[in-house]
């Protein structure tokens, strides 16, 4: 049991925290939201620092880091709150990409930047649960773009700057439930991982920016040409999984903003004065930051364990990974509505670091499920014996 | 960065866990597992049995005659014990006392007095708070004089101290006292050993909420000590009573006997038939949520003292959330119990009893228990002066 970072992992997060401190300061990330919220400045700055190959094997041009390397990444692209969607690329389609004969080719070229690849997994009926989809798959399963898809998918990371998305989908014959009614939409085992790209006939995307700032889109598809990366029955394990790494990794990043956050609202408080004192006089206000700080701690020890926990067998990761994401939720929300609050009311303006902060914060807990979603999850899961070893 | 011990980490645990299997006492650990009443004797009877054992110092280094464990080793130990349900050890004299003694006291006070702390023989009380020191403990009155005897020097101790834990049972009680009213006042605050059978010094219950003798007044009225009790020199105890707290990290959040008590809240639940209701089961699972992230920050420290790589001054947050649980859980227990809480039956709390287990059993000491957690929130340096710490530490100002 170690929680200390290895040297190289230190000079991880040396490099990423100068490339956002030289290329991504507050005005020029106002400029990237005004924009749409995609810089493939960044991107490339990105691929510059090889991340974008963080996990992706060695043989594939990548270079094979772990976990815990990843999250060392993530605290520091959430400190300076980088909007280009690192994670959903960087650490999730990768391993998406990993599942499948179909993906394989694909990996080198997300590791050098060349093409940016995400999943699209979420629709507007279907909330946070992964297995529910209505996007149905028609036609043969072999085969390049041997089959056709049919379905809305929103909040898609990237908007436009994406340019293969990996889709699921429910596989012809595969489901339990007949029809279009309810219950077939919530048949888990009948739903497979499609590649699409986006130049495909029958391919729309709407884009849009996210509460945050970031690019996303809705991915319209009728019809669309598709290769299936994984099979129904096989594709849910690996889509979880995919997901875990995406929470763990936001996990990070949520740590890092709040790092970044508290030490903002601990200088204000030391610099503002009222009533003729700092405000950081005020014991209802010290205590406040005290409440902030436990947060804060229960935070980053839990984005720990998520990290840690990712390579445990499927059951223990997902209970683990939804305990850390109630934590999180839960932290994220004190810490980033309490920020404001002690900040008064510049605050709540455009102008300052604060209110972005608390958006991305916001959005961060409504990303891969919110903390009532993971409340559920943990209760469902309960065992007699709880703990870290447990 | 791993979560994993180490090989020799889990061999020793595993040496812990069938030494605890063998040696702690099952009519002992059911009553724990249960809330019974333990009796003086059956406390002292497992703090003998570590004792014997050499462990009832667990956190003693060889020099003293402890194990001379890490700080994961004494983690390891402490949760071994918790979960099988072993009596909490009485801290007062292995952990909180004899650690001063250690650091300050001279060569003939450790010789004294270390063996009997450490084979469970002698019973140590705590005389810190007053009626008027609290929370501002320094403001603390109890004043001890030095005067010259042809006996030699003493002191004559002359005060109340209050919320004396189980000192109804003590040999002996550490206090800090007054002797000198010069300078701030910490500065003039000594610490002092006293023999409880000294003529002078009484001890009357405080009943608190739940019912229960668990505290004390302790009154000094004319006692003498004779001078060789004193700890270090005079003036300083403030300084050593602080050494004290900076040596007593993580145990504070007594995470280990919250995972042993949330299984129970499970157990409970279930008997009583709320498990299965979500309202209630997500609120179980909200508390295993914050024992997991207790235990990971509990983790931490232990992980940043064996490498010594990174300062983690959490102490602070440990006590806070470790209580903040310690009340929740309790509260829960109650809760699951719902009507079948409320009748106040104190005779159920006690060994052996038979009677009718519709109303009292198992679920008789909940209400009680909740009531008396209230005090993990006050005690130990109440949770809001607790804060006013960690806000220092974060603002720095």
């Amino acid at each position: 049991m170690d929680f200390d970072f290895s040297e190289d992992q230190d000079m991880l997060r040396e490099s990423v925290r100068r490339w956002v401190e030289k290329s991504y300061e507050f005005e020029r990330r106002r400029k990237i939201v005004a924009a749409g919220g995609f810089s493939s400045e960044a991107w490339k700055g990105l691929a510059d620092l090889g991340l974008l190959g963080l996990q992706v094997p060695e043989a594939e041009g990548g270079m094979g880091f772990g976990a815990v390397d990843a999250m060392v990444v993530m605290e520091e692209l959430g400190r300076g709150l980088v909007l280009e969607p690192f994670a959903a690329v960087g650490l999730v389609a990768t391993r998406l990409l990993r599942a499948g004969a179909a993906g394989q080719p694909l990996l080198g070229r997300v590791a050098s930047g060349e093409a940016i690849v995400v999943l699209a997994h979420e629709e507007r009926a279907s909330r946070y649960r992964l297995g529910h989809v209505s996007t149905r798959a028609t036609g043969p399963s072999g085969g390049a773009a041997a089959c056709k898809l049919t379905g809305t998918k929103i909040v898609v990371p990237a908007g436009d700057a994406a340019d293969t998305f990996i889709v699921s989908a429910r596989e012809e014959g595969k489901n339990s439930g007949k029809g279009s009614g309810k219950g077939a939409d919530a048949d888990p085992n009948g739903v497979a991982l499609y590649l699409v790209d986006k130049g495909a006939t029958g391919v729309s995307l709407r884009t849009y920016p996210t509460q945050d700032g970031a690019a996303a889109a809705d991915l319209v598809l009728d019809d669309a040409p598709a290769t299936r990366l994984v099979p129904a029955g096989e594709a849910m394990a690996v889509l979880e999984e995919a997901v875990d790494i995406g929470i763990a990794a936001l996990c990070a990043e949520a740590v890092g903003a709040m790092d970044a956050l508290v030490a903002l609202t601990v200088e204000y408080m030391n610099t503002r004065k009222q009533f003729g004192v700092p405000i950081a006089t005020f014991q209802a206000l010290r205590h406040r930051m005290a409440d902030v700080k436990m947060q804060l701690e229960l935070a980053r020890s839990m984005s720990y364990y998520a990290s840690l926990k990712l390579g445990e067998p499927a059951a223990a990761r997902r209970r683990a990974i939804s305990q850390a994401k109630v934590q999180l939720g839960q932290s994220m929300r004190f810490v980033g509505q309490q920020c404001v609050q002690l900040h008064g009311g510049i605050g709540v303006t455009d102008e300052y670091a604060v209110g972005h902060y608390f958006k991305r914060l916001t959005v961060l807990e409504m990303t891969f499920g919110d903390t009532l979603f993971h409340l559920g999850e943990v209760s469902d899961r309960m065992q007699n014996s709880a703990g870290v070893f447990a | 960065m791993n979560l994993e011990f180490t090989p020799e980490e889990l061999a020793f645990r595993e040496k812990i866990r069938s030494w605890v299997a063998a040696n702690l006492p099952k009519d002992i650990s059911e009553k724990v597992r249960n809330s019974v009443r333990l009796s003086r004797d059956e406390m002292q009877r497992w703090a003998k049995i570590l004792g014997k054992q050499g462990w009832l110092g667990w956190g003693w280094s060889k020099e003293f005659g402890g194990p001379g464990w890490n700080a994961i080793q004494k983690h390891l130990f402490e949760e071994e014990t918790a979960l099988a349900g072993a009596p909490r050890v009485i801290p007062f004299g292995p952990v909180m006392v004899a650690p001063v003694i250690m650091a300050f006291g001279s060569p003939e006070q450790q010789k004294r007095f270390l063996p009997g702390i450490a084979s469970g023989e002698v019973w140590w009380s705590q005389g810190y708070s007053e009626p008027g020191a609290g929370s501002d403990l320094a403001s603390l009155k109890t004043k001890a004089e030095r005067v010259h005897t042809k006996d030699g020097d003493k002191y004559v101790v002359n005060g109340q101290k209050t919320w004396t834990t189980l000192g109804q049972y003590g040999d002996w009680i550490f206090c800090l006292v007054r002797t000198s009213s010069d300078g701030k006042p910490q500065t003039g605050i000594s610490f002092l050993l006293i023999d409880m059978k000294s003529k002078g010094v009484s001890v009357r219950p405080i009943i608190t909420m739940d019912g229960e003798h668990e505290v004390n007044e302790v009154w000094f009225d004319n006692v003498e000590v004779p001078a060789d009790q004193l700890i270090g020199e005079e003036n300083k105890g403030w300084t050593y009573a602080k050494h004290l707290l900076a040596h007593e990290r993580t145990n504070i959040a007594d995470v280990n006997r919250a995972k042993r008590e949330l299984e129970r809240l499970k157990r409970i639940a279930k008997a009583e038939g709320v498990y299965d209701e979500l309202r209630f089961r997500d609120e179980i699972a909200r508390l295993e949520v914050e024992i997991v992230a207790l235990e990971m920050m509990v983790l931490r420290v232990l992980s940043a003292e064996k490498s010594g790589k990174q300062s983690l001054d959490v102490a602070g947050l440990l006590k806070i959330r470790g209580s903040e649980i310690q009340q929740r859980y309790a509260e829960l227990m109650m809760l699951a119990a719902g009507p079948a809480a409320v009748p106040f039956d104190t005779e159920a709390m006690d060994a052996g009893w038979q009677g009718d287990a519709a109303s009292g059993g198992f679920v008789a000491p909940l209400a009680p228990i909740y009531f008396n957690m209230r005090k993990t929130t006050i005690y130990g340096g109440s949770n809001e002066v607790q804060r006013n710490i960690v806000a220092q530490t974060v603002l720095g100002s």
